[in-house]
């Protein structure tokens, strides 16, 4: 018949090219998904990440931090009451991602690890349900927390507080900060700003110890002879200049003859420099082994500094020499988490006890607060007796040194304040503790950045210690 | 392969096997509109003016046909209409506003439908003018180069309309129909000399040079013109392909193919050195990710409905095909691929498939009478070829060409024109027929 062959392969033609076009649009519907789906220029990962509930964050008394609201076109938007807690909270942006308490603790606010029955999963992805986040409850207190931003406001700087012996954060600031409300907006001009205030500095700032290495120093003289406490050092009260730097006591005095508890009580830096003379090297070496590589205190989850690089001096520089390590101008940097650690450490009897920030989560449909169960090890830092010993010399300081600006009425309070030195900076550190009953307390470290004023940081660190006193006192009852 | 058409076929089987494949059709349809009412929460009248006019166009066309043309092909207009319904559908969701459009482009297309297929005398028109037919093509082609515009209005946009104010027509759908019938036509004159005995293929083209070289180098000519004035890549390639099929199947020559084929080689050799837009396609084709969000964007954004789509779909307004770039017109198949997954593409390529081999069925029931067979199977073939060039490069097997997919993308003057192709090929389907 004519035609009908050549019809009939137009036919078979036809056949095998829609053959082909079908086999093409399985492959990249079976392919597709595991390649070309997690390009991160498909617009699907946005929008899905968009769509996601994040779960609330509360403080530890219930108050509502942050929250998801959900608009009547099903766009979602994060909320943050109280910009002041911006500093551990962190931000949660579609644009620029997540920080903070919103970083360590995503993948639950997300609800990547909800527990899912297989009904639920496939009734979620056929009626595209949006993905639903867990609560989470943290440790800080919102009043303690509006505390130290009432008593920081205008200084760049940082503090924290920590609860003993649970090492919870009650609360941390590191100012400048910023408003995660209106963070998209502006993005650029805090990037670019010089103050840094996505630097987390309680965290991430990597700060000269300076003279509040003389609390571990006396930590080692108690240790090895408690005599040494009532020894003299002639003219106690001289700079000590090391290089071109030189470091005094922390208030003005005059020439005179003091004991080491008296040169600690005023942050004189000649009798440590004499201290370290007379004990081993080694020792002195060990008794700032606390801050070392092995110790490193973090708060789980959230970013950090990075550790003290190991000494290993270049050929031709000359080795700090012990004064300079032991006056803490030397290679070794510490947190502000770390000095709050090592005083919440001594009041707790010499053992630090690791920080946390987590209490408790909430799954989407439950009532009930889950308690986060993770234990951490406590870390060493000195031994009972002489955590005592340490906890009165710091009583002593406010009560009779330089840190007098911290003493609250009716309020155990201890204490050290002295001052670093970074290049042209000076910053001042107040770190300290009030007892509460119950064998409990609170721990703070506060420093302030291009200031000499070792009051002004015993003075803040004395509002935040009585703020947090009387609200976990109240909170108690 | 295919066997002949039962002419004696009952008039209400046909009737009924209509109406059955028109039903399951509107349920299809109702179901999306429903969805589509639902996830949007639209409950106005509005919404269901689109449902209602292919409802009022399926039951028209379905009685007047039943009417006028009793013993045609009962497979095509419900497929026909179901692919236009469907097109329908996912317009409303991509772009509600054009819908509106769409709608009147239906009961435009489906009035041209039966009026082809039912007025006695168009077919045989289109064979006794066809040198007026094919004059007039071309004086429109010349019109659109030099008078052509874009209905967008944006600077560098291909100019392929003809029209004014909110009316726009694409001159380049009219000619497929006028060119497939001078092509048969043609075709069928010289169909004696072409299959006289004694000759082998080769000698064949040889022998008949002329013959076949004239209009050979006229649709080249043409493709040429198309291609180099007016940019439109997808219209001439389609027209060659298509072209060189007829000339195939009219000479039966395996000689025609191959020497049409290395003509598109080199030409598409020439044009991917002397055109960019052709070299943008290629590159692109090529290796479309370094570029994902530049010039590659559209066709990566497509590849990835296509993925996100997988088996299932992700359901009716529930993928997010709206970030292709005119995802409503060529890339309605990637939308497509998101929402109703490969089981809805699938669907898509039986139907089209279903229609294709129906068409190719009627020319072998007119073998007889070469122009019919001729007609039928070239507009068999322009409905599966523009099928194929737009669906293989949205999936990345061949550079975009930028043609619309049959009876589905948005454009009026494509569906318009598709339903007349349709309506031949139903008065080529009827055993009534009394044009020859």
């Amino acid at each position: 018949m004519m035609l009908t062959r050549e019809i009939n392969r137009l036919v078979t033609a036809v056949f095998i090219i829609f053959g082909i076009i079908t086999l093409a649009a399985a492959y990249w519907a079976t392919i597709g998904p595991g390649t070309i789906l997690e390009r991160e220029d498909n617009p699907r990962l946005v929008e899905a990440e968009a769509a996601i509930r994040r779960g609330g964050i509360f403080d530890r008394s219930g108050d509502q931090l942050a929250i998801s609201v959900v608009d009547e076109n099903n766009r979602v938007t994060r909320e943050y009451f109280y910009p002041e807690t911006s500093s551990i909270l962190g931000y949660s942006s579609l644009r620029y991602g997540v920080s903070g308490a919103e970083s360590a603790y995503n993948p639950i606010i997300r609800g990547d690890n909800a527990e899912q029955s297989v009904v639920e999963q496939l009734l979620q992805n056929a009626l595209h349900q949006p993905q639903v986040g867990s609560d989470i409850q943290l440790s800080l207190d919102l009043q303690i927390q509006q505390a130290l931003q009432a008593s920081m406001d205008g200084y760049v700087g940082a503090a924290v507080v920590l609860a003993v012996p649970s090492g919870e954060v009650l609360g941390l600031i590191s100012l400048p900060t910023f408003d995660p409300n209106t963070l998209d907006q502006n993005w650029e001009l805090l990037v670019a700003s010089a103050d840094k205030p996505f630097f987390n500095r309680v965290l991430q700032g990597q700060y000269q110890p300076g003279g509040t290495l003389e609390t571990p120093l006396m930590a080692l003289a108690l240790a090895t002879d408690s005599n040494l406490l009532a020894s003299t050092t002639a003219n106690a009260t001289a700079p000590v200049t090391i290089n071109d730097l030189t470091i005094t006591c922390a208030l003005r005095l005059p020439a005179l003859e003091l004991s080491l508890r008296d040169a600690y009580a005023f942050a004189c830096p000649a009798p440590f420099v004499q201290l370290t003379q007379d004990l081993p090297e080694q020792s002195v070496q060990d008794s700032l082994r606390f801050f070392s590589t092995s110790n490193r205190v973090t708060l789980p989850g959230f970013e950090s500094a990075p550790l003290n690089p190991p000494v290993n001096l270049p050929a031709g520089v000359e080795p700090h020499s012990l004064a300079e390590v032991a006056l803490g101008q030397a290679q070794l940097t510490v947190t502000p988490l770390q000095m709050a650690v090592m005083a919440a450490g001594i009041i707790n009897d010499g053992n630090a006890p690791q920080p946390r920030a987590l209490l408790a989560t909430r799954p989407p449909d439950a009532s009930n607060w889950t308690p986060n169960q993770t234990t951490y090890p406590t870390i060493p830092f000195t031994t009972e007796q002489t955590a005592r010993q340490l906890q009165d010399l710091m009583r002593n300081t406010v009560v009779n040194g330089a840190a007098l600006n911290a003493a609250r009425p009716g309020i155990d309070i201890g204490g050290h304040v002295t001052l670093s030195y970074s290049g042209d900076e000076t910053q001042s550190w107040f770190i300290g503790f009030a007892t509460l009953p119950g064998r409990r307390g609170i721990a703070t470290a506060v420093i302030i950045e291009n200031n000499d004023d070792p009051g002004l940081a015993a003075d803040i660190g004395g509002t935040i210690l009585a703020a947090a006193h009387d609200e976990l006192i109240q909170a108690a009852r | 392969m295919i066997a002949v058409h039962n002419a004696q076929q009952p008039r209400q089987t046909t009737s009924l096997t209509e109406r059955v494949l028109l039903l399951i059709g509107a349920v299809f349809l109702v179901a999306n509109f429903l969805a589509l009412a639902v996830i949007n929460n639209r409950w106005n009248f509005t919404h269901w003016t689109h449902m209602l006019v292919w409802l009022a166009c399926a039951w028209v066309g379905h009685r007047w046909l039943n009417r006028s043309l009793p013993d045609r092909d009962p497979i095509i207009f419900p497929i026909t209409m179901f692919l236009s319904g469907w097109g329908l559908v996912i317009i409303d969701r991509l772009a509600p506003g054009f819908a509106d459009r769409q709608s009147l482009w239906l009961i435009a297309g489906t009035i041209a439908l039966l009026l082809t297929a039912c007025l006695p005398y168009g077919i045989r028109w289109l064979r006794t003018y066809r040198y007026i037919l094919l004059f007039a093509g071309l004086l429109l082609l010349i019109a659109t180069i030099i008078l052509g515009r874009n209905p967008s209005g944006l600077s560098g946009a291909p100019q392929l309309w003809l029209g004014a104010g909110s009316i726009y027509f694409q001159p380049s759908e009219a000619l497929k129909i006028i060119l497939v019938g001078f092509l048969a036509s043609y075709l069928a004159e010289q169909y004696p000399a072409l299959r006289a005995e004694g000759l082998s293929s080769r000698q064949r083209i040889l022998i008949l040079s002329p013959r076949v070289f004239g209009p050979i180098l006229l649709m080249w000519g043409i493709s040429i013109v198309i291609l180099i004035w007016q940019r439109d890549l997808g219209t001439a390639i389609l027209f060659f392909v298509v072209f060189l099929i007829l000339l195939y199947v009219a000479s039966g020559s395996v000689w025609i193919l191959l020497s049409g084929a290395v003509l598109i080689a080199v030409a598409g050799f020439a044009a991917y050195h002397l055109f960019s837009v052709v070299q943008l396609r290629v590159d692109i084709w090529l290796n479309p990710w370094p570029e994902s969000d530049g010039r590659a964007y559209q066709i990566v954004q497509s590849l990835m409905a296509f993925a996100a789509g997988g088996i299932f779909g992700q359901g009716l307004g529930q993928g997010l095909p709206n970030y292709i770039p005119v995802v409503h017109s060529d890339f309605i198949l990637a939308a497509l691929a998101e929402e109703w997954g490969l089981l809805g593409i699938v669907s898509l390529i039986a139907c089209i498939v279903t229609l294709v081999i129906r068409g190719l069925q009627i020319a072998i029931t007119r073998h007889a009478q070469p122009f019919q067979a001729m007609l039928a199977v070239g507009l068999s073939m322009l409905i599966a070829t523009q099928s194929i060039l737009i669906m293989a490069g949205v999936l990345k097997l061949i550079p975009l060409t930028g043609v619309t997919l049959p009876f589905m993308s948005y454009g009026g003057s494509s569906l318009l024109i598709t339903f007349i192709m349709v309506g031949i090929l139903l008065r080529l389907s009827s055993t009534e027929d009394k044009t020859r």
